[in-house]
Order: C-alpha cells, then sequence, then structure tokens
C-alpha cells in the first residue's frame, strides 16, 4: 500500500520538524492556561463569587445618593455602583454636568419612619442621556425590593398575636444544569477536545501546497504513486499528528481533574472527526495556489465547519432534540457527560462523518488528478463544480 | 524615495493585501455577532425585556388541577407565565426539563413546593418571575393570617416606596435595548474588545510587513534608500496606525448606528493610538528577532494570547486587592470612557500608564530597529 510509505514519511518529517515540536508544546502551555480559566470561572460560578459570565466592573456606574440614616446606601450594590454620598444641591450640580447617573434621595427622617412603621417615600432621579440608566435603576430597584420586603417580614412578625401560626412556608428544589454552568463545564470542555483538529489544519496545507510553492509537486506526481495515494497519505499523517495532540490534550484535562466519563468512546470520536475535516482542508490545499489563498478559504472554511459543530450542539443544550446529534461534537458532549445515548444517535453522527468523508477525499482526490489544478492554469471553481458533476468532460491523469 | 512615499507604498500594500481586508470583513460578523449575542442573553436574562417582547409561551408552569383559578395561579399569571394543569404534581413532574420549567403545588400541611428546572436557557427568568409571584402569594397568606385591619396591611405591604424621575428625556440617548444586562455586556466587555480588534490585527501587518520584505530580499533596497532607519520604521508604522485608527472609528461610528452609543470618542482614541504604538512595537521587536513570516506569525500569536489575558481577564474579577491595580489597565478605563456622558479629570491620571509604558516600548523599537546589526539581514 503505497500510500502507507507517503504517511510514514510525512508523520516522521512533521515529528522531527523542531518548529513544529516548539507549536505542539506552545499549544499545550495554552491549554493549561484556558484550563485555568476554565476551571475558575466554573469554580466560582458553582460558589456564586468573584467570577461572572458578565462582565463586573466595580464602579461601572455612578449615583449620588442622599441617605442621612445611611439604611439605603449602605445596601446598594457598591461593586456595579460608585456611590457618592452628597447633598440635594451638590448632587444636583453633578446631575447637570453629567458626572452621575442619578441621585437618589432619601427622607432624612427615614429611620425615624422604618420604627414608626410608616412609608418611606424614595425618590430616584435618573439622567436619561446616560446608557447607564438602566443599570442604576435596576440596582436601587431591587435594594428597595429587599429591603422592603425585609421590612414588611419584620413588621409582621412583631404584629403576629402571641397566639397566632405561623402560615407554611417555601421550598424550592432545582434539577438540572444551569445553562452558563453547562456552557462552561461541557461545552467549553468539548470545543477544547476538538481545538487540535483545527489548531493543526495548516499541517496539510503545508504539505500540498508547499509542494506547490517548492515547485516540488512535479516530482511527486511522476513517482508510481495514485493520486489518492498522495491525498489519503499526506491527510493521514495530518491525522495521525492530530490524534497524538487530542490524546495528549485529554490525559492534560484528565489530569486537571475535569470528568471525562467514557474516555475510550470521545477519543475515537473526536479522532474520527478529524477524517472529514482533513479531508475538507485537503480541498482548499489542492485547489489553492498559494500560502495566502490557502490560509483565506481555510479561515472561511474553519468558520463554517465550527458553527456547523458548535450550533447543533447548543441547540442540543436548550432542547435536546435527536437532530443535534448529527454533530460529533454533540456526541462527544454528551458521550463525556455519561448520558445514555441510543445507537440511532450514535448512527447519525457516523453518518456524518462518512458521508462527508467520501464526499471530501473524494474531491480533492478529483482535484489532484487535474494537471491544471495542480500545475496551472487553473480553472474557475464553477467550471471544476461543473466537471465535477458531469455535466463538463476533463481529461485527468491516468493515475 | 520620501517618507511620503514610504507611507503611500505601505498603505497600498496594506489596501491590497486580500487577507487584510478579509480580516476587516470577519471584523464586521465579529460585531454583529457578538452585538445579536448580546441581544439574545439580555432576552434570556432580563424578565421586563421577554415581557416586552411578549414571549411568555417559553415560561411553561405545570401546577395540580386543584389549584386551578387560586390565588397563587392569579400570581403566576401576573408574572405573565404559562400555566398547565395537570391531575397531580407527580404527573406533571415527568415534563419537567422537558415541556415545563417549573412545577408549583401546596402541600397538605399548605406549604408551597417549588421545583425548578435550572438547565432550561430562560431559568433566570422564570426563576424570578416564579419567585415574585410566590413572594405575593405569601404575603397575602401572612397577612390575611395576622388579624390586623385593612389600613394597617396597605402600611406594611409596601413600607418603602419608590419613584422614579426621568430627566433630560428629551435629550436621552437611544440604547438598542434598555436593559441592565445589555448595558452591562456591551459596554463592559464587547465594545473595548470591538475597538481593539484592529491593533490586533495592526502587529500582524507590521511584522508581515517587516520580515516579508527580508524574505523579499527588498529590505536591503529600502535602507539604501535616503531615508534614516527611523524613518523607515515611522514609514512602516504610520500607515498600519492609521488604518488601526480608522477601523477602530469605524467600528464606532457602526456601534452607534446599532444604538450602542460611544461617548468621548477623542480620548478613547488617544487610549488606542497609546495602545497601538505598543502593539505595533512589539510586532516590529518580534520582526527584529525572527527569521520567517511563519516564526513571527507564531510568536506574535502567543503576545497576543497573553494580552488578551492582561486586558480582559481584569474585566470579569472581583478582587479587592487589586482593585487598585485594575483602574490602570487600558480595557478598565475605556468601558468608563465609553459608557459616559462626561468623565471625571482623574481618570486622565489612570491613563498616564498605558501611555508612558506605550511610548517606552515604542522608543525601544525604534532604537533597535536602527541597530542595523538587530535587522540580521
Amino acid at each position: 500500500m503505497n500510500f502507507i510509505t507517503i504517511t510514514r514519511w510525512e508523520f516522521k518529517n512533521t515529528i522531527q520538524s523542531r518548529k513544529f515540536l516548539l507549536i505542539f508544546f506552545l499549544q499545550i502551555s495554552v491549554l493549561f492556561l484556558m484550563l485555568m480559566v476554565f476551571n475558575s470561572f466554573a469554580q466560582n460560578m458553582e460558589n456564586n463569587e468573584a467570577l461572572s459570565i458578565t462582565p463586573s466592573l466595580s464602579g461601572f456606574a455612578t449615583l449620588d445618593v442622599n441617605d442621612q440614616g445611611a439604611l439605603f446606601s449602605k445596601r446598594l450594590n457598591s461593586e456595579v455602583l460608585n456611590i457618592e454620598n452628597s447633598t440635594y444641591q451638590q448632587a444636583w450640580n453633578r446631575l447637570a454636568r453629567g458626572l452621575t447617573t442619578g441621585f437618589y434621595s432619601v427622607p432624612p427622617e427615614s429611620v425615624e419612619l422604618v420604627q414608626n412603621g410608616d412609608q418611606v417615600e424614595t425618590v430616584l432621579y435618573l439622567d436619561y442621556r446616560d446608557p447607564k440608566r438602566s443599570v442604576v435603576q435596576e440596582e436601587v430597584n431591587s435594594t428597595t425590593r429587599a429591603l422592603s420586603s425585609a421590612l414588611t417580614t419584620s413588621y409582621l412578625e412583631s404584629s403576629r398575636p402571641q397566639n397566632a401560626t405561623k402560615p407554611p412556608g417555601v421550598t424550592q428544589t432545582t434539577s438540572g444544569e444551569s445553562v452558563p454552568l453547562q456552557i462552561i463545564r461541557k461545552v467549553m470542555l468539548a470545543v477544547l477536545l476538538f481545538l487540535p483538529l483545527f489548531l493543526f489544519g495548516n499541517l496539510i496545507i503545508d504539505s500540498l501546497v508547499g509542494e506547490k510553492e517548492r515547485k516540488t509537486g512535479e516530482i511527486l506526481v511522476a513517482m508510481p504513486l495514485t493520486s489518492a495515494d498522495i491525498i489519503i497519505g499526506k491527510s493521514l499523517a495530518v491525522v495521525m499528528i492530530m490524534a497524538l495532540q487530542v490524546g495528549m490534550w485529554m490525559l492534560i484535562l484528565l489530569a486537571a481533574g475535569f470528568s471525562l466519563k467514557n474516555p475510550g468512546f470521545v477519543y475515537l470520536m473526536v479522532v474520527l472527526t478529524a477524517i472529514p475535516l482533513v479531508g475538507l482542508t485537503t480541498i482548499i490545499a489542492a485547489y489553492s495556489k498559494n500560502y495566502k489563498e490557502a490560509g483565506i478559504g481555510l479561515t472561511f472554511a474553519y468558520v463554517i465547519i465550527s458553527g456547523i459543530l458548535i450550533i447543533p450542539l447548543l441547540g442540543y443544550i436548550s432542547r435536546q432534540s435527536f437532530g443535534a446529534n448529527v454533530s460529533p461534537m454533540t456526541l462527544v458532549m454528551r458521550i463525556f457527560s455519561g448520558e445514555i445515548i441510543a445507537p440511532a444517535e450514535i448512527l447519525l453522527s457516523l453518518s456524518f462523518i462518512v458521508v462527508f468523508s467520501l464526499l471530501s477525499y473524494g474531491i480533492s482526490v478529483a482535484l489532484f488528478r487535474r494537471d491544471d489544478v495542480v500545475f496551472g492554469p487553473r480553472p474557475g471553481i464553477l467550471r471544476i463544480i461543473l466537471d465535477l458533476m458531469g455535466l463538463k468532460r476533463h481529461k485527468n491523469r491516468s493515475k | 524615495m520620501n517618507l511620503t512615499a514610504l507611507i503611500k507604498k505601505e498603505a497600498q500594500d496594506i489596501l491590497e493585501n486580500k487577507i487584510f481586508l478579509l480580516v476587516v470583513v470577519v471584523q464586521l460578523f465579529i460585531i454583529l455577532g457578538t452585538f445579536g449575542l448580546a441581544i439574545s442573553t439580555a432576552m434570556v436574562n432580563d424578565p421586563a425585556v421577554i415581557d416586552s417582547y411578549g414571549v411568555n409561551s417559553a415560561f411553561k408552569v405545570g401546577l395540580s388541577k386543584d389549584l386551578e383559578q387560586s390565588a397563587l395561579a392569579d400570581d403566576l399569571e401576573s408574572q405573565k407565565l404559562e400555566l398547565e394543569y395537570f391531575n397531580t404534581t407527580q404527573e406533571a413532574n415527568k415534563f419537567l426539563g422537558t415541556e415545563l420549567v417549573a412545577v408549583i403545588g401546596i402541600s397538605s400541611q399548605g406549604e408551597v413546593q417549588v421545583e425548578l428546572d435550572t438547565s432550561n436557557v430562560f431559568y433566570p427568568v422564570a426563576s424570578t418571575k416564579i419567585s415574585k409571584a410566590v413572594d405575593s402569594f405569601q404575603l397575602q397568606r401572612s397577612l390575611q393570617s395576622s388579624g390586623l385591619n385593612s389600613e394597617q396591611i396597605n402600611a406594611i405591604k409596601e413600607p418603602v416606596k419608590l419613584k422614579i424621575v426621568k430627566l433630560e428625556e428629551d435629550n436621552a440617548v437611544n440604547i438598542a435595548m434598555d436593559s441592565s444586562y445589555f448595558v452591562e455586556v456591551m459596554y463592559g466587555f464587547i465594545v473595548p474588545f470591538i475597538l481593539l480588534l484592529p491593533f490586533f490585527l495592526a502587529s500582524n501587518l507590521v511584522t508581515d510587513s517587516i520580515v516579508g520584505e527580508r524574505e523579499r530580499k527588498t529590505f536591503e533596497v529600502l535602507l539604501m534608500t535616503p531615508l534614516s532607519s527611523s524613518m523607515v520604521v515611522i514609514g512602516k508604522i504610520i500607515p498600519v496606525l492609521s488604518f488601526s485608527l480608522i477601523q477602530s472609528l469605524a467600528w464606532i461610528l457602526l456601534l452607534d448606528l446599532l444604538q450602542v452609543p460611544i461617548f468621548n470618542t477623542v480620548l478613547l482614541m488617544l487610549i488606542l493610538l497609546s495602545l497601538g504604538l505598543g502593539f505595533i512595537g512589539v510586532g516590529i521587536l518580534i520582526s527584529i528577532l525572527v527569521d520567517s513570516t511563519k516564526e513571527a506569525n507564531s510568536a506574535i500569536t502567543l503576545v497576543l494570547v497573553f494580552a488578551t489575558f492582561i486586558l480582559f481577564v481584569p474585566l470579569f474579577i472581583k478582587s479587592d486587592i487589586f482593585q487598585a491595580l485594575f483602574n490602570f489597565i487600558p480595557t478598565v478605563l475605556m468601558v468608563k470612557i465609553a459608557s459616559s456622558p462626561a468623565i471625571n479629570p482623574e481618570i486622565l491620571f489612570y491613563l498616564l500608564p498605558t501611555i508612558l509604558i506605550s511610548i517606552l516600548i515604542f522608543m525601544v523599537t525604534v532604537r533597535s530597529f536602527r541597530h542595523e546589526r538587530a535587522i540580521r539581514l
């Protein structure tokens, strides 16, 4: 089998390249950095502390407060609001100059009013020229609501007759994992597992476009190898390198304490997904004249492929539909989460891989067999599509 | 060749660079994508926004038939929740996580039992609405059993009143979504991210320009022209920096069109100019040290990963210890400047380190570049 020779040759050359090794380990160091961030995100979201999925800027909006009793001002969220204690006049001047988003005015006798069980009327002046008005309104609203509710409870407790029975309370139970936590824990982990597949796409570009740029393509074509041998041989070497990196990443993830159930099955599915992905990259490499063109094509193709993989996955998180399993990333996420998966769902994902693989390698080989595509003058994309569909006849190389 | 000619030539090279044009288009997609994402996440997090769009079908709550037309059902309906009745709560529980976001029942002892599915996309909104409804129901029950008269009940019901006075409504800024979540996400992360995108690209462009000249063997010719080394480096920097600033300015206009008004453009441009000098300076330093475009790209990617970490992680961290330091981070300053119609002059003090460090990096770069041996022809 001739393609094995090509695979061995390409694999050995890549592994022996110092620059490749540098990139290989650089990627691993980036993975460590990402793991640190994801871990702290997930941990703090679970504990509801420090890091959140929304920005948490200290003093994002400024609010002037006139609250002599400090009953309200000390309960306002100082993590989001920059609270300035001002007199009515000072606050008004600052509002006019646009230096504050709002002014919260609490009656000076608020403490006495509360002690007497009377209503406290507060006023929030909001500057509508400031886009942060909704942030201030939300914060003040939630503070007054919380304080109001606490006061109501306290008044009720004190006014309840001694012999009166307390009304039954509320119990709340939750099931399932929250969406942000699922995104951090499952989606991000799935993305991390598939990342090496996208990072090594340039290897096949290097391997095929490099032959064109170095003018060594002619020698390769003249060798006793078929176009299929060359394409499959080179692609297999890249798939093997991806398999190596995926294996390393999985070991690191497991060592870092990530929960990956059925690791063997997960590994197999990720590596199988590498096959059509490399196939698609090979189409771009076979058609491109130079690195620049290949780079542009690769960027577009990978944006689309990322969408094809990630969108069904997100769809599965919101609505557990059968169709979402078409993306191998969805299946991988479900496998490492330990979900029970029906054979039909596995079959759907595998069918996607097989169909995409056959199609992509078929097109790549057909392109590589054409002298005009490999050596020029290169025909347009439309012409090639018509040729591939058999609507136009083109004479290929015999092998 | 004079400096203007070099600048013209470099500008033309950039404009004819297909990858540059592609990246500009990609940035446009990123902006529209992140904007859309902010809108949709605000929708699933903000009950007021959801109500304004009338998306009630996403909040189906299961109740047992005996609660039909009860006070609890009324409270839940007043929160615009769609109610579905089952013979028992056990029966309703079977649909929790698929058709239902929550199941609510009242036990034989009168206890309100709420079971919520946190995996639902709309869980934050559903949870808020259900809490409000249950709180209102509980309050009514407590008031009824307290033995108080109606006047006392009214005083207890709302001990704190909040009146909101809208100022300058005629000059109000139009915002795509007047929701606190949207405003925080947009100004707190997306705006600095979008405005910095062109500068991430700038360091790549400058390395491509310098290392590319060396690879094409045209750098010797450039150095033989009657231009000093400093002029050569400035001639290469000005077009890259100008294109980046123009792009950022265009993104500011686009954000304005999308109804995300950006304030203090001049000051923002000053920060971006400083950061641009820093990014481009690092790009030139890398160009001096590497042998090929491939090597330069790898090194730039690594530098950008670390720059992203330093610039954006402080936006998501609450830390009392590091807060004083975070105030000097350029992205933190950009958030405050871009979202405030008027700014406190003391912010200029926090800007100083960014400006000084960038100028320092730039000066070190020009000095290294002047050192002809460093170019390693």
